[in-house]
């Protein structure tokens, strides 16, 4: 058998292991931000489309028929307070008091890929707004 | 320094190899985690971002984990197990810790035993398990991490999926974790079985893990 070496990268490998939780800490300000202008009802529709993430676009599009800014305004898209932001890598879910939305952090930033979520019982939310 | 690599070829080999088979690691996890994300309709993610996520993170900890879960085991099991006929065990009648003849420890160590050997005391009792309880230490650590790079992988799934995260606590009874832990342990005692099996009827010519080629099958502990 292959004696194995034992090596300092396991304390490398360890801060690895760990740095996602201390990235994440750091992101909240900025998805909080995102998730309220994002469900702000008197914000500008268009600028708020430019907070989804392209494939939820995308599909709000194609299922409505029409542009974003003219659908934005008619989904049940929550405005309350926040209660909770998460963030795990690349992906954060705010609870708003009368909403859940779910993003991705891109290149632009976080842009929203859900809302208008119910939750169900250990399965999925089932939202509104969401990318195919 | 030709001298330096002669006598130390083995560590700085396996060395190199590591930190290689670590690098392909890395892009042929990125690649997979792009193939995933775009299908998903979200945006790839860069090297950088890759191996200081929580993804890369999992995949190498699940693996040191079992590594060193393997090592710790064999180490002290090798105290007590033996396989008749096996290059990878003591010979028969040494099973248990051995005198301290045997082990040239206290009155019995020579000139050249290292210090804590002759110590005596605690020092001696520490130094006399330090392989294996360095192995078992390394052992929890690492699966600690795995635990929790594998909780911040996990939930960076759930809440692509529209999920709702879960608590480390949680997460430990999550079939995700036990499935990454239960998978590599299942990998490492299939390899130490068989070697110990192996090591009796077949024979690796200069290796140390494998006993003289003309040694009898039932010659247990010699190595050559």
């Amino acid at each position: 058998m292959a004696r194995m070496r034992v090596g300092p990268v396991l304390v490398t490998g360890l801060v690895v292991a760990l740095l996602g939780a201390g990235c994440a800490s750091s992101e909240l300000p900025g998805v909080e931000r995102v998730a309220t202008l994002f469900a702000d009802p008197d914000g500008d529709p268009a600028e708020r489309c430019d907070l989804l993430a392209p494939a939820t676009e995308a599909a709000l599009t194609t299922d409505e028929g029409v542009p974003c800014p003219e659908a934005l305004p008619g989904l049940p898209i929550g405005a309350g307070a926040v209660r909770s932001v998460a963030v795990w890598d690349r992906e954060a879910q705010v609870q708003l008091t009368d909403d859940t939305l779910f993003l991705t952090r891109t290149d632009r930033g976080w842009r929203v890929t859900a809302a208008a979520c119910t939750a169900r019982p250990d399965r999925p939310y089932v939202c509104a707004l969401e990318g195919s | 320094m030709r001298r330096f690599l002669r006598e130390n070829g083995l560590s700085l080999t396996f060395g190199a190899l590591f930190l290689l088979t670590l690098a392909g690691q890395a892009f042929a996890g990125r690649a997979q985690v792009n193939d995933e994300r775009l299908a998903d309709g979200l945006e790839p993610v860069s090297l950088l971002a890759f191996v200081t996520s929580s993804t890369f993170g999992v995949d190498v900890m699940e693996n040191w984990q079992s590594e060193y879960l393997q090592f710790f085991l064999y180490v002290f099991a090798t105290v007590w197990l033996v396989q008749r006929g096996s290059a990878e065990s003591k010979e028969l009648h040494q099973v248990g810790t051995e005198s301290d003849e045997e082990q040239r420890v206290g009155e019995h160590a020579r000139p050249d035993s290292p210090a804590w050997a002759r110590a005596g005391g605690w020092r001696t009792t520490v130094f006399s398990r330090s392989l294996g309880l360095v192995m078992g230490t390394l052992f929890l650590l690492t699966w600690a991490a795995s635990s929790v790079a594998g909780w911040a992988a996990f939930n960076a799934g759930q809440l692509r999926d529209h999920e709702d995260p879960v608590s480390w606590a949680d997460y430990l009874g999550e079939a995700d974790f036990w499935n990454r832990t239960l998978q590599n342990w299942q990998s490492e005692m299939l390899a130490v079985g068989s070697m110990a099996i192996f090591a009796v009827y077949l024979r690796q010519r200069g290796s140390p893990e494998s006993k003289p080629v003309g040694a009898a099958h039932d010659d247990t502990g010699e190595t050559g």
